[in-house]
């Protein structure tokens, strides 16, 4: 099975270890993530505007593109594609979702976005589907083929799964029941971790207050990390890039102003998820693009660089 | 749109179309491009042309086409005239150039974003694509700059002759084809091994090894410099002679 995959700016930029250990993870369970060729920004953030139309076009451009490809897909695979376009970044997922169900319910909208596509002999029919790859993990593979699928289960991790605001916010976007959701919890458990119960699960992480109101952020991650500790949660995972640099940028504050004493390693699912399932090399993982270094942590644990450790 | 060739040999029939410029009306010989006909009809441009061959990207200009709301672009010396056209001519495009230094940057979309933050501001709504008169699909090199796909930027840019277009056409108010040699810039730097025959070029130069050539020109009569020009023959460039 085969899905046509938006990246998102980040993911090729700053979080390219969210996109390949989740390509890679996708191809092992025979559901792979087939990037566009051509995409553009996913429109973020989306604009509460109801007659901005210009702001929709990026977004519908690539729900058109997308269609496309699932067309190319079909062709050069010969198997049915779902009529979908699988996101990682929680952002892009939640613009592209509320602005499909927008223009699919409201064809006003979609008629005159649609003028802006024609040069380029697009047309969106309102027919696709956006879907994160959580949403994929959980209806399509399932959790038990990802049980199956494990080979090194993540025995001593202790997991707080953070969904921050955007999986589960604005209702048209959500993947999940937005008070109590089980779809990060189920994939930790799956990969033979510990699932940590904790009421922070969609405490907001400060978002892009961290570029002018950095303190405010910081509260809010104090808050979060405590609360993880509290609850003996050794580690946190994330499906969003802005969360995770804003987890790990606050924690290194905290520490240098004395605040805290140590630190808790964030990882996007898709890492353990990866690791899990046993998916080298290591340099899939990008963990130099963490600014809390994750891996004095998983080797204590034994599920990285055993060779080295004696 | 592609290069049309000169098509200067079609005036010498009689037909006429009618143009409008800067709103007044001009009867014109068919065939001749944007650029010819508005000389045809008296105005001397000064700004906003060039090399006159499709190549310097001067002559860029916009205008309407008679029962046709759309507005269109164009390098004026490589468009023909047609009847009902309303023209003008632009000097200048105005855009900001920031200075950087290549050496102190890395390859990434940050470095581009640094200078250049108005890229995030990118809509998506492909304009500048749509007036490109190289064919260049402008967007998605701007987006490819945003993803730190600079090796794709530069490849698709390549072709830019700077003409503005893009520019003025854009509602995120992106100067694209400076962003792009930004994007040029940092990938021949970076990304791309320096070619041997540069240096050895560069060298030439640094030693002097042209410099009589180029003092020789400078000081011979202009009937000389065009009877020079006029019999230049591009092979002798291998033989060491001047480059063009």
């Amino acid at each position: 099975m085969k899905y046509s995959y938006f990246p998102g700016c980040n993911l090729k930029t700053n979080s390219v270890g969210f996109e390949e250990t989740a390509i890679a993870v996708s191809k092992k369970l025979n559901a792979e993530l087939v990037e566009m060729p051509e995409w553009n920004c996913c429109g973020t953030i989306h604009t509460q505007t109801t007659d901005n139309l210009m702001k929709r076009i990026a977004p519908v451009r690539n729900l058109a593109r997308a269609a496309e490809h699932v067309k190319n897909l079909e062709n050069s695979s010969k198997e049915v594609i779902h009529k979908q376009v699988v996101t990682l970044c929680s952002m892009c997922n939640s613009t592209l979702k509320i602005v499909n169900a927008e223009v699919k319910e409201d064809t006003d909208k979609l008629e005159p976005i649609n003028w802006q596509l024609e040069y380029d002999n697009l047309e969106y029919k309102g027919d696709m589907e956006v879907k994160h790859f959580l949403e994929i993990l959980r209806d399509d593979i399932g959790y038990e083929t990802i049980m199956e699928s494990v080979e090194k289960p993540l025995k001593g991790m202790r997991i707080a799964s953070y969904y921050g605001c955007m999986l589960l916010h604005p209702e048209i976007a959500k993947i999940d029941d937005q008070e109590a959701p089980t779809v990060m919890e189920s994939i930790v458990q799956a990969l033979g971790a510990e699932v940590i119960d904790w009421p922070f699960f969609k405490f907001c992480c400060g978002s892009y207050h961290i570029v002018g109101e950095e303190d405010l952020v910081n509260i809010q991650v104090h808050t979060l990390i405590d609360a993880a500790k509290k609850r003996n949660a050794n580690s946190i995972i994330v499906a969003c890039p802005l969360c995770r640099y804003n987890l790990e940028h606050e924690q290194i504050e905290l520490i240098k102003n004395g605040k805290m004493k140590n630190s808790l390693p964030i990882f996007y699912f898709t890492q353990l998820m990866a690791l899990a399932l046993g998916i080298k090399p290591m340099k899939l993982y990008h963990f130099e693009e963490h600014l809390v270094n994750p891996k004095p942590f998983l080797k204590e644990l034994g599920l990285i660089g055993r060779k080295k450790s004696k | 749109m592609s290069k049309t060739k000169s098509e200067t040999k079609q005036s010498a029939e009689p037909e006429k179309v009618r143009i409008y410029i800067m709103g007044s009306r001009y009867d014109v010989p068919t065939g001749l491009t944007i650029m010819k006909a508005m000389e045809y009809a008296g105005f001397k441009i000064t700004r906003g042309a060039g090399c006159r061959a499709g190549f310097c990207g001067a002559c860029s200009t916009v205008y309407r086409k008679a029962g046709d709301f759309r507005i269109y672009a164009a390098l004026a010396c490589q468009t023909p005239v047609e009847d009902g056209m309303v023209l003008t001519q632009l000097p200048f495009v105005p855009a900001p150039k920031p200075k950087y230094k290549i050496d102190d940057l890395r390859p990434s979309a940050n470095s581009i974003l640094r200078y250049y933050p108005e890229v995030a501001r990118c809509l998506s709504c492909n304009a500048c694509t749509r007036v490109c008169p190289q064919e260049i699909n402008v967007m998605n090199y701007i987006q490819d700059c945003l993803h730190g796909k600079l090796a794709k930027a530069a490849e698709e840019s390549f072709d830019c002759v700077q003409c503005g277009l893009c520019t003025i056409r854009c509602p995120a108010e992106i100067p694209q084809y400076h962003v792009a040699m930004l994007a040029r810039r940092l990938h021949g730097k970076y990304n791309i091994p320096t070619p041997k025959y540069l240096e050895i070029r560069v060298k030439e130069l640094e030693d002097g090894k042209y410099e009589e050539g180029f003092q020789e020109l400078m000081t011979i009569d202009k009937k000389k410099l065009k009877e020079r020009y006029t019999t230049r023959d591009f092979m002798d460039q291998k033989k060491g002679g001047g480059d063009e």
